[in-house]
Order: structure tokens, then sequence, then C-alpha cells
């Protein structure tokens, strides 16, 4: 019944988001600046960072490199973007990432105040891989749409125990790859730009993980960007999450803010 | 250019639809409010002729027996494993069928928290024992503690019933008074939980299920109290039993300090360095004659005098996990009579079983002296 509604609401959204571009000129010049989520790479030797976002740099004209620095001691991640030849009208980039989030989770599974896994168990050595495709196109001059698909799978040294899991909203679906073994993730996103340094993303993602008692996970973002120049953007928002958790399904709807830095290194001519 | 409106209605209607379908981190409830009802998974028709009523409270302790839980026995465990808290389950509900109440007072009942596996125990207990209906109000509502790894928690106190429950309100007691605004927001909201229940042979009859503060160290529990005392004084021409874990111990009792017997690894009090001088939850001294009025204005299931001749043989309570009972803190009071000497206090039953760290306590009542 549940799944149902969410099926539900998921072609409520798509439908919207097809409207909303649906509604959209034809005036856009697609830029790989602020090119977070899409199949477009980041100019090379620019990089970006946000306060929520993942350090992002253009490494080369077909690879782009990614981490969170915050979480890079505690939770190293890496990932690679890599740009491939267009499929007729559709840009294509693939994606590749690593995370070894064992440091994090010991650290915080501790007594007292910030306490957030029960100090009784002991994190394993794990890490998770994921690969997926992501391809983009303009609608007009103003909008970009991308979709992508990917598959996630971990590989544990050691018995990680179900009462570890984190039951709370973005946290649960990004971990569920750790005890359930595998996983899929999609998405759709939608950007561009409402009008002078003012932009709007709109995306969903969904989470499977097949043969788990929660194997679904949903997330819808709606951001509105102030670009005030190649170097500084500011977002806010909203990101709602629908999530079968250990103890059931349930929506949450969370604040959404960044602010985001960019700088080009000098590049030899 | 874009249509900037199109975006805007779109975006407010997804926000509206979300706003509406989501939930705060934590519930700080109302005054009142309707409490949660409960009805079997297969109904046993209750009897309706029936002389006397058997009265049963206990703190199952969330079902999970007597273990070394890391919040009130200096013990480390937090999360209990889904197989460990059905066998807990499992010997509670035994125990319930061999007794035979017709209506139980529970307190500590887990219906969706992480350290019992988002087990609702109170649809548990109706459908694996003879109890058709029941009520439940919540202490602690959180989505997410962030203490301990405890994660999600409700629980609460439970009345089950033989009897259909007409109605059944949650009352809100006054919060601790000796805590910082941070800590009050994530903490327990005790209650008391009121239900009119369509007993044979008494007409208005309430039931009333209540969990006082356990480990405040200023009047929270006095303050309380007198909140149930309230309540219990609009039910002056109705006939109810109040049942439940009060947290304090009968006046006279002769030990009051528990500081010494109940202190953890490391932890010093009564020294004159030693801050707080006292071990909370332990330190009964000042409030020793609080219950007072409940003996004077009600009748108890454990007569005062009894008590007082042989103390030990009505301890409910230890937070030794591995101790004997060495205070009484369950009580079942009456405006009616209960019938002599048909108390029980199941001390050994609970131990040897390791079914809480509370002993379930039981009276009869005659339904004559309810008319």
């Amino acid at each position: 019944m549940a799944n149902k509604n969410i099926i539900r609401y998921i072609g409520i959204l798509i439908i919207l988001i097809g409207m909303n571009s649906a509604l959209v000129s034809d005036e856009f010049s697609a830029n790989q600046n602020w090119s977070s989520g899409t199949a477009y790479l980041l100019p090379v030797k620019r990089y970006e960072i946000g306060l929520f976002q993942p350090l992002r740099y253009g490494l080369s004209e077909t690879r782009e490199l990614s981490l969170h620095p915050i979480f890079a001691f505690v939770s190293p991640n890496l990932n690679l973007k890599l740009a491939h030849d267009k499929l007729g009208k559709l840009q294509f980039a693939s994606d590749h990432g690593i995370n070894y989030p064992t440091i994090l989770m010991n650290l915080i599974s501790r007594e007292g105040t910030g306490g957030i896994i029960s100090p009784e168990f002991e994190i394993p050595h794990m890490i998770s891989i994921y690969n997926g495709v992501i391809l983009s196109k303009p609608l007009g001059n103003y909008h970009l749409i991308t979709v992508k698909a990917g598959f996630n799978f971990a590989l544990k040294f050691g018995e990680l125990d179900k009462r570890t899991t984190i039951d709370l909203p973005l946290v649960f679906p990004r971990l569920n790859v750790f005890y359930n073994g595998y996983g899929f993730r999609s998405g759709c996103d939608l950007k561009g730009k409402i009008f002078k340094k003012w932009f709007y993303l709109a995306d969903i993602d969904v989470f499977y993980f097949p043969g788990a008692d929660e194997d679904f996970a949903f997330e819808h973002k709606g951001l509105i960007q102030w670009n005030k120049s190649k170097k500084f953007q500011l977002c806010f928002g909203y990101k709602l999450s629908y999530c079968n958790y250990p103890f059931g399904s349930q929506w949450h709807l969370l604040p959404a803010f960044d602010i985001q830095f960019a700088k080009q290194l000098k590049t030899k001519k | 250019m874009v249509n900037c409106k199109g975006i805007a209605l779109i975006s407010f209607a997804i926000l509206g639809l979300m706003i509406y379908s989501c939930d705060p981190l934590v519930n700080k409830f109302d005054d009142t409010e309707d409490a949660k009802m409960y009805t079997a998974k297969n109904i046993q028709t209750p009897p309706n002729n029936i002389d006397t009523f058997i009265f049963m409270t206990w703190n199952i302790r969330f079902g999970v027996a007597r273990i070394p839980w890391f919040g009130d026995c200096c013990g480390n465990k937090v999360i209990v494993a889904k197989s460990d808290v059905h066998q807990n389950l499992e010997n509670i509900a035994n125990f319930i069928n061999e007794v035979r109440p017709d209506i139980i007072f529970m307190q500590e009942v887990d219906i969706e928290s992480k350290r019992t596996a988002y087990i609702d125990e109170v649809q548990w207990l109706l459908d694996n024992t003879y109890f058709n209906y029941g009520c439940y109000a919540s202490m602690w509502e959180a989505q997410f503690i962030p203490s301990d790894g405890l994660g999600r928690v409700n629980t609460g106190n439970a009345i089950l019933s033989r009897w259909k429950i007409e109605e059944a309100d949650r009352i809100q007691l006054p919060l601790r008074g000796d805590q910082d605004a941070l800590t009050e927001y994530f903490y327990l909201r005790r209650n008391l939980l009121k239900a009119k229940i369509a007993v044979p042979g008494i007409d208005d009859f309430y039931a009333l299920d209540v969990h006082l503060s356990a480990f405040s160290t200023d009047d929270t529990k006095q303050r309380q109290l007198d909140r149930v005392i309230e309540e219990l004084e609009t039910l002056d021409n109705t006939k109810f039993v109040i049942g439940g874990d009060f947290n304090l111990i009968p006046p006279g009792s002769d030990s009051t300090d528990f500081c010494d017997e109940d202190k953890c690894a490391g932890e010093s009090f009564h020294g004159p360095n030693d801050d707080p001088m006292h071990k909370e939850g332990s330190y009964f001294t000042p409030e020793i004659n609080w219950l007072q009025v409940m003996y004077y204005n009600y009748s108890p299931a454990v007569p005062h005098t009894d008590y007082i001749s042989d103390q030990e043989h009505y301890f409910t309570h230890t937070p030794e996990w591995d101790g004997f009972w060495n205070r009484k803190l369950d009580y079942l009071f009456t405006n009616m009579n209960w019938i002599t000497g048909t108390d029980s206090t199941y001390q050994n039953i609970t131990f040897e079983n390791s079914l809480s760290d509370h002993v379930a306590v039981s009276a009869k009542l005659e339904v004559e002296n309810g008319k």
C-alpha cells in the first residue's frame, strides 16, 4: 500500500517536472560551471566546494575528481567522473566512487551525548563501491535535464550487526548497502535559469535494495540558487525524503541550504 | 524566458504536500489528548457475571528482563536483539496468563523503539494473552535520541483489559524542573493514562495508570503527584482503581537512602567533595511522606500496617540487575475496597524467571463493593 503511494507520488513529481520543463523557452546555453549532478564536467583546473557539497576538481577535459573534505579523514571517500563520447544529443559520463565509513561509524558508536550507534557494537572494516552512468540533455537554452543510474555494492571484513543501523533520513539509504550487500540508485535532475542570476534545481533520487526488508528510499530536492558570479553561489530550498526504515516507512521534510565557492586555477596555454 | 509562476506554484504545491505529511523530531504532547487504542487480533468473550476483579500493576521494563541495561543499572547494553525481546515478552505473557488479572496497568511498554527491535509490545501482549482491549500513552516519543545509540524511542504506559475500553485520555504530568532546556526537550514526558472501561457490575468505572519521574532531584514528583490527585478528585462520584510505578517509597520505610547500594563502579556519594551528594533516583529521604496523601485518601492494595510490619516482603524493585528487591515503588489504590488478604507481590517468580526489574503487584476487588 505504502509502495503504491510512493509510486503515485513519484508519478506526480515526474509529471510536475515534465510540466515544468514544458513551460520553458529555448534560449539556454549549457555551462560547465556549477555542473554538479550532471553529465558535464568542470573546466580543467576549476574547483568548486560547498558547506555541504563535496570538493570537486576538474582534472582534465574528461576526468573530474570529488570528495567530501569534512569527512575525508573519518570516512575516506573519492569519486571520479569520466566524460565519454556524446550519445547523439546526450552528454554522457560515468561516475565511480568508493567510501570507507568504518572510522566515522566507530567514532559515533559511543556512550553519552553524540552516541548515534550503541557503543556495545564494533563496526568492521568495510567499503562501498559505486559505478553509474549519467546522461544530460539541454532543454532549450536555459534548462538541462539529467538522468542517472548506478549499482552500489559493499565489501565487509567482519560481521556488521543489524542493530547498528542509523535510522535517519538521508543517512539510512546511504548506509543500507552495507547491511544488504548491494543496491541500485537512480535519479533525475532538472536545473535551469529563472531570471538573471537566479537558477533552480529539482531532483529525484531513488534507492532500491533487492531482498532487504527496508528496500526502498526516495528523495527529492528543490533548490533556488543565486549565482552571484563564477566564484560564488548561494542555494536554499528543501529536501524531501521517504524511506523504508526498520520501524516502517516515514516522510521527512528538511531545509536545504548551501554556500558554494569556486576558483579557476591557471592553466598552461 | 521561463514561466516563473509555474515553477513557484509547483514548488509551493510540493512543499504543502510535504509539510502536511511530516512529524516533529520529539513529540511534546498536549495537556490532555486521546490515548492510542488497541484491540486484540482475536477477541475472547469476557465474562458478564463476575464476583471479583483482579487488578495488577507491573513495570515490565520494555520487555528486556533484567539485563544490565545502560540507563538504570550500571550496565552497558543498549539495543536488545529481536529474538531476546520476543523471548522476554513470551515469559511475561506466560506469567500474565497464569495469574489472569482482569485489568493490568503496565509501565515502560515500548511500541516503536530501536532498543526493542521496534516491536509494538502492547499489540504483542494483547495478541498473546486473553486481554481484548488496550490503550497506550507515550511518555517518550522521539524520532531520534542522539545519545548512547538509543535512536528512535516510543515508550509509555498501557492498560490492558478484558472488557471494552470506552475512552482513554493521556494527561500530561509536570516536566522535571532540574534539567537544562536541551536535555528537557529530548527527555521523558511523564503522563497519567485514564481509561473508562465497561466492566460488568460497576457503572462508571475508571482505570488509571501512572509512572512518576524516576531521577528528579527536586519537587517534580510532588508536583506530578499533585496533578494525579487533582485528576482523582474529579472522579469522586465514580469508582476507580489507580496503579503504577510511583517511584516513591511508602511513608515510614526503614531505608530511605540507597545511594551506596545503587552506585556504579567509580561513583562516590555522601563525601564532602562529592557532587552530586546523592545519586539521582536513589535518595528518598526528602520524599518520604509524599505518598501519605494517597494512603490517607484511598485504599491501598497492600495496607500500610502490613507493609510496616514486614517491609522486605513487599519490596518491588531493585536497580541491581542481579540483586534481590530492596524497595517498594509499585502500588494499587482505589476509592472502593480491596478484599482483605488478596494482595500479592510476586517477588520470587519475577526474580527467578528474570521477568523485569520490577515485581508485579496484584489484588482482588469485590464487585458488590463497587456498586
